[in-house]
Formats: structure tokens, C-alpha cells, sequence
């Protein structure tokens, strides 16, 4: 089987998981909420032929977990504020909210959003941090080969 | 690791030596007075971590349930906050714990444990990013490793530019002992044989990437080098330690705050302590905070310390022949100036007035960050797991003299993958498209950050707040700390030198920094009871003996004259065990 058919798979079978996920409660996240996180960090980070995205590698459930315990009001209502600002901006530019736009439409939004809004760099940052500490951020976007046992250090020799 | 028996503190006797702190300078002198048959007792002000598990630089960031932070109720101080604000720093902020910046680097939550919380230490006076560490071990737990010699650029950079003091001492006299560090603990590195900076007795260096040797190679057509990071490490193990491994470049090196589950970097605890508990000679008390140096009515000379159980809040006093401060340059003067008696009621070995005086470090901030074009889309390398990246050394005022400034600075460097691809949170734009990119650049990038010498001055000192105490009543250090101009125009020459060095070998410029880091951010902090042959002008002797009272030693980074650009901690243990050495023949021979 190819790499890239392998990789469709993982992907539909993630779809499948976020189905079920979006029935069960979430810690902080209520599940429209989640829904527009979930779709935001897998545009900012989505699936390519090289490796899975930001949905396969649950960077959303991340940052719920994280918002959930989070002591500090000011973090949380940025992200619920935010959220309601991505429903208004997609009305505003697509007739429709950000979920019920067509991919094309959500791709607008964010576009939109990358050129003017904090929110934008928060959801990002969170992205990236969840993201490329994820074990598919790590081992099959990255491909990183580190934290083995080595004999010998690598790189050039000098001359002595 | 093997287990250690830790004997029970007997208060009722006289011990050959106290030593007060365990860090690199506190553990030096418990190894060194031992060995030598002495019964010493260490007091460490912080708790015995278990530190393998602690630290856990293996741990995969997913194995983690905050991916390597802190709990929510902890918080550590950020940078505009230690500019803005006035210490004490914890006051009014609303979290359970709170921290020094270092708390805020990648993995957090391993080095809670090492790190004070401000919140029970604070200080006041001028701004001032104070790390420190209370442990067994204390920072050497979490040390940046880099371990480089001085030389007589630095001992006698007085005489070479007028300013200051020389140091009262030369490498002539500390080589031999640098030599007894480097095989004792182990160091890696690759020798240049520059005048500036010594060589070291070197065990299996780590190697330089593609993008480093080609910059090593554009900066020797420019007269400056580029060396593969001299880490105190053991690269190729130690026969003689038992608790150390060699390195087998797989931890989070860069990654955390430091530390290293299998000792392969130098640490106080498996370094020098435990192999000392292992002659039978020394006795380790941890929770004790010393608070005072006590002196004998008649004689004028230490006879013990008082300290508080940090866990239970009760005093008791420690007796010795000795007494060795090895508690870190800054709570070493803090507690001089707390020993206040009759005989000595401006504090302990002050006579001269110049404790807690003479406050120096190094400047940092200045930084750059490049792409190396021809590595974009390569294949990966690994980078990551080596002790450190690369060093510049020192290039300024060596044969020439620069018009705007005194001493000089070098730089410290990394390159290549990293587990982590810091470059996302720089790289714009988001979709297939950026993701792409940060792949493709991941091993590309190369950056740079310069020490420099922060001048001693008179005028750049601490003293004991007369009202704010700790949490355990002990009255706190008051910063009166400032850069300098010589400092802030060292620091313009960092970024444009660091510019014209990327230029020159061809690297693109992403991120040129020319912000000066708040005072005390390199953890350097040096020269509050410095040496020097004159009690007029100095604390101690070129022993580390207090001029006043010769059987009180001040064995850490506070006895240095100048603090040159390289980091201290090789030399604070070489001085440590040339200085207790001297001390033990002097005993043996009824001198002291």
C-alpha cells in the first residue's frame, strides 16, 4: 500500500473519532466550541502527503485539557470571545457560520483572521505547541531522530 | 544508582569543617577537605531531591500531561515583568508558587522542584533576575554546562588596561588545578591553543554540524573561532565514579532547564559529594539554612554556624574548626553581612568595607538567529542530545584595543534539529504551506547569544534590607545594581559584530536582538567578597581566607576579582580545591 493511501486512511479514521468525540463532553469546550477549534488548528496545521495534522495528532483535546484547569479568567474568555468573533467574521463573509461554510469559506476566514487578529496568533501558538510535542508531530512530521542511544556523536570530526 | 548512606548530623562535637551551601563550590570543598581525612559537616539550605528522578531528560514530551509545564497554580516571572516592576517580584502576584524566569524555558515543571519560589525568598532594591536554586547540588543541577578556563587576559587584565584590580594570582598558579578538575569530572572540548583561552584536558569532543564548520571556517579567515562547546561532561566516563556515566547524547540537554538523569554532566551531588560520603569523612545535613557565622568572644575567629531546620523552624548551632561559605556569591555576602557581632559589627570579614562591594556578572541579551540556505530541505541530522552547540570565543581587546569599550565577550551558539522546531512561532502564514516550510527548514537554522564582562564597581552592591526577612525570618539582600556605559556600548558591539559575522559566511539574518537582558539574567552573578593581597581593598586572600579571619573561607564565585566573559563554574572549582588544599597543609601543621 502507498505512504499517501496509508495516510488517507489515518485521516478518515480520525474524522470517524471526532464524530463519536463530538458527542461526549468536553472539559472546557462546549461542542460547537470544539468544533471550531478542532477545524481551525487542522487548517493552520492540516494534513499533507508527508504526515497527519493537527486533528489526527488531538491538539484541540490539548488545549481544552489545559483551558479546563487553566486559574487565570482573562485566558479563558480570550478563547471563548475569539471563538464567537470566528462565528461573526464567517456570517459576515460567508452568509453562514464558520462550521456550516464550505472549506474554501472557512480557508477565507482564517486568511482573514491571520491578517488582523490576536485571536489568530493565539489559536496558532497553541497549534504549534500542541502540535510538534504531539507523537505525530514528532516522530512522522518531524521525523526526528533523537533520544537514542548514540556511540558516537554526530556530526564532523575536526582535525586535531 | 548505587545507594548512599547518609550519616546523622552530631551537633555536639567539633568537626574539622563546616561548609555551608553544595553546589559547585560547596561540593569542591566537602571533596577536597575529606579526601585530605578531615570530618566535615555540609549544611544545604534546600532539600535532598532525589534528582535521576527529577530531571527525566529521556522523557518523551506526549509521556507528559501538560507536555512538560507547570501545574496551572505555579508561575514564573517574565521578562517585561522584571523591568517594569520592583522586587520583590512574587508581591501581589496571584498563583500558589511563583518563580524566577528560568521556570518559564521548555519543561517547566522538572525543574520545579530545584528552583525557589520567590514567594518565600524575596529581595528588594534594584531590578534584578535572580535564579537560584535550592537543593543538594543547588545550581549545578541545572547548569548550562559550558566549563571554560580563564587566563592571564583575565587575572591580570588590570595591568593589561588599568582598570580594577589584578587578581592575586596568575594560570601559572591554577593550572594545575583547572588539570585535577578536568580529570576528576570530566570535560569535552577540542583544543585551539589560544593564549585567551586555555585548553582543558579534553575528552571526546561532541562534533560540529555542516552549517557550523562552514561558519568555523568563514570565522578563522576573520581571525575569531569557532569551537565545538566545551561541556562539563563526561564523554568518554570516569573509572573513578561510580554514580556518573558517560554521555550517549540522547537527553534533553537543550531542551529543559538542564540536568542530566545519568550524570554524564558534571553535577555537585554525584560529581563530588556522594563519592565524599564515600570516604566516610563527611556528614551532609540538607533543610538547614545557616543564618549566622558565629565567632569566638576571645579570639575573634569563627567557632561554628547558627542555621534553621527549614522544616521545622527550629535553631541550632553547628561547631567547627573551619568554616567554608560555599552558599553562592550572593547569599555567601548576605550571610557576612548578617554576622554582625561586637568584634565585627559591620559584618563578618568586612573590616575592609568592600562585602556585598565589587557585584559583577556577565551582560546577555544580544543575539541573532540565521538560515543557512544550503541546509533548507536537507535530510534531518541529529543535533539535539549533544551537551551544547558551539562557542565563539573572546575576540575583543586581545591585540587591539577598541575605542568604545573595555574586556570583551563571546558568544554561545546552536544549530540544526531540534526535537521542538522553534522557528514555527517566527514562520509566518499557516496551511500546507507552512507547514512545509517548517519541515523543510527545521535543521537550517543557526544562532548566537554573547557574555560579556560586567566591570566591577564600588558602586554596584548588595546589602540586608533593615525590614523585609524570608519566610524563615532572615532579613533579605537589597540590590543597588546597574549596567554600565561600558557595558551597554559592549553590548551595541555584540549585535553588530554577531551581524557582520553571519554576513560575512553568508547567512541569511531572520531575528538580530540588541536587547539588553535585565541585570542577573546569565546566572553569573561574581565578585562580592573578592580576593586580593590588600585588606584594604579585598575580603579575601589568595586562598580564599578571610583577611580578617583566617580560619573563615569564601570558596564560591563572590571571591572572584573580575568575572571576565567565561562562565565561572570551572573556576570556582579550581580556586575552591587550590584554596582547600593550602587550608588542609596549614591544619596539618597547627598553622591556622
Amino acid at each position: 500500500m502507498e505512504r499517501r493511501e496509508l495516510l488517507k486512511i489515518a485521516a478518515v479514521a480520525a474524522t470517524a473519532g471526532r464524530l463519536v468525540e463530538a458527542q461526549t463532553q468536553h472539559k472546557f469546550f462546549s461542542a460547537e466550541e470544539f468544533a471550531i477549534v478542532d477545524e481551525l488548528m487542522e487548517i493552520i496545521i492540516p494534513t499533507d502527503d508527508h504526515s497527519p495534522g493537527a486533528r489526527s495528532a488531538l491538539c484541540a483535546a490539548y488545549v481544552d485539557e489545559r483551558l479546563a484547569e487553566e486559574p487565570d479568567a482573562k485566558v479563558k474568555d480570550s478563547w471563548r470571545a475569539g471563538i464567537k468573533q470566528v462565528d461573526a467574521l464567517s456570517k459576515s463573509m460567508n452568509g453562514v457560520p464558520f462550521m456550516a461554510a464550505t472549506p474554501e469559506g472557512r480557508t477565507a476566514v482564517v486568511e482573514r483572521m491571520s491578517a488582523q487578529e490576536k485571536f489568530f496568533a493565539l489559536v496558532k501558538e497553541a497549534t504549534i505547541h500542541a502540535y510538534y510535542t504531539s507523537k505525530i508531530g514528532i516522530h512522522q512530521e518531524m521525523e526526528y531522530k533523537g533520544n537514542v542511544l548514540l556511540n558516537q556523536f554526530v556530526g564532523t570530526e575536526l582535525a586535531p | 544508582m548505587p545507594q548512599i548512606e547518609v550519616k546523622t548530623a552530631d551537633l555536639s562535637i567539633t568537626y574539622d569543617a563546616i561548609v555551608v551551601g553544595s553546589g559547585a563550590a560547596g561540593g569542591m570543598a566537602a571533596h577536597v577537605l575529606t579526601s585530605h581525612g578531615m570530618q566535615v559537616l555540609l549544611l544545604e539550605a534546600g532539600k535532598k531531591l532525589p534528582i535521576e528522578k527529577e530531571l527525566k531528560s529521556m522523557e518523551w514530551p506526549y509521556e507528559h500531561p501538560r507536555r512538560g509545564h507547570m501545574p496551572p497554580d505555579s508561575y514564573a516571572i517574565r521578562y517585561n515583568e522584571y523591568n517594569i516592576r520592583q522586587p520583590p517580584y512574587a508581591k501581589g502576584v496571584n498563583a500558589k508558587h511563583v518563580y524566577s524566569y528560568v521556570q518559564n524555558w521548555g519543561g517547566s515543571d522538572y525543574s520545579k522542584n530545584i528552583l525557589v519560589d520567590e514567594k518565600d525568598h524575596p529581595y528588594t532594591g534594584t531590578q534584578y533576575a535572580w535564579v537560584r536554586a535550592r537543593a543538594l547540588g543547588g545550581k549545578t543541577n541545572i547548569w548550562g554546562r559550558l566549563a571554560l578556563r580563564l587566563s592571564d587576559y583575565d587575572f591580570k587584565a588590570a595591568s593589561r588596561d588599568g582598570y580594577g584590580e589584578d587578581w592575586p594570582l596568575s594560570y601559572a598558579d591554577i593550572e594545575s588545578y583547572y588539570d585535577r578538575v578536568d580529570r576528576y569530572l570530566g570535560i569535552a572540548g577540542h583544543k585551539e591553543n589560544l593564549p585567551y583561552l586555555p585548553d582543558s584536558i579534553f575528552q571526546r569532543s561532541t562534533r560540529l554540524n555542516a552549517s557550523e564548520v562552514m561558519l568555523r571556517e568563514k570565522l578563522a579567515g576573520m581571525d575569531r573561532v569557532l569551537t565545538p562547546y566545551r561541556a562539563g561532561v563526561t564523554t568518554d566516563g570516569l573509572k573513578h565514579n561510580k554514580y556518573r556515566s558517560r554521555c550517549y547524547g540522547r537527553g534533553a540537554c537543550d531542551r529543559r532547564a538542564g540536568g542530566c538523569d545519568i550524570h554524564a554532566a558534571f553535577d555537585s551531588p554525584t560529581g563530588l559529594i556522594y563519592p565524599a560520603m564515600d570516604t566516610g569523612n563527611l556528614t551532609l545535613r540538607t533543610n538547614s539554612t545557616v543564618r549566622e557565622v558565629l565567632v569566638d568572644k576571645d579570639t575573634g575567629k569563627a567557632r561554628g554556624v547558627a542555621f534553621t531546620d527549614t522544616e521545622t523552624g527550629k535553631s541550632y548551632e553547628a561547631k567547627a574548626k573551619l568554616v567554608v561559605l560555599g552558599a553562592s556569591t550572593l547569599e555567601s555576602a548576605r550571610l557576612l553581612l548578617l554576622s554582625k557581632s561586637r568584634q565585627y559589627p559591620n559584618g563578618l570579614a568586612n573590616s575592609s568595607g568592600h562585602v556585598g562591594h565589587n557585584f559583577c556578572e556577565h551582560i546577555m541579551g544580544p543575539s541573532i538567529t540565521g538560515l543557512v540556505k544550503d541546509q533548507v530541505g536537507q535530510l534531518r541530522t541529529l543535533d539535539d542530545g549533544r551537551p551544547g552547540g558551539f562557542y565563539v570565543p573572546r575576540f575583543r581587546n586581545l591585540k587591539e584595543k577598541n575605542p568604545n569599550f573595555l574586556r570583551g565577550y563571546g558568544f554561545e551558539g546552536d544549530s540544526g534539529t531540534h526535537m521542538f522546531p522553534d522557528h514555527a512561532n517566527d514562520t509566518p502564514g499557516f496551511g500546507a504551506a507552512f507547514k512545509k516550510k517548517v519541515r523543510d527548514q527545521a535543521g537550517a537554522y543557526i544562532s548566537m547569544g554573547a557574555f560579556g564582562e560586567v566591570l566591577p564597581r564600588y558602586e554596584n552592591y548588595v546589602d540586608i534590607d533593615p525590614t523585609v526577612k524570608d519566610r524563615w525570618g532572615i532579613p533579605v539582600l537589597r540590590f543597588h545594581y546597574k549596567f554600565g556605559d561600558n557595558e551597554h556600548k559592549m553590548a551595541a558591539d555584540m549585535a553588530d559584530s554577531a551581524r557582520e559575522m553571519f554576513e560575512q559566511a553568508g547567512i541569511e539574518i531572520m531575528k538580530l536582538d540588541r536587547t539588553v537582558l535585565t541585570e542577573g539574567w546569565s546566572i553569573h552573578e561574581l565578585g562580592t567578597a573578592r580576593m586580593g593581597a590588600d585588606p584594604k581593598k579585598s575580603v579575601l586572600n589568595q586562598f580564599q581566607q578571610a583577611h580578617d579571619v583566617p580560619n573563615l573561607m569564601v570558596v564560591d564565585g563572590s571571591s572572584h576579582v573580575s568575572a571576565s566573559c567565561q562562565n565561572p563554574t570551572w573556576t570556582i572549582m579550581a580556586l575552591c580545591w587550590r584554596s582547600c588544599d593550602h587550608i588542609a597543609d596549614a591544619m596539618k601543621k597547627g598553622e591556622v
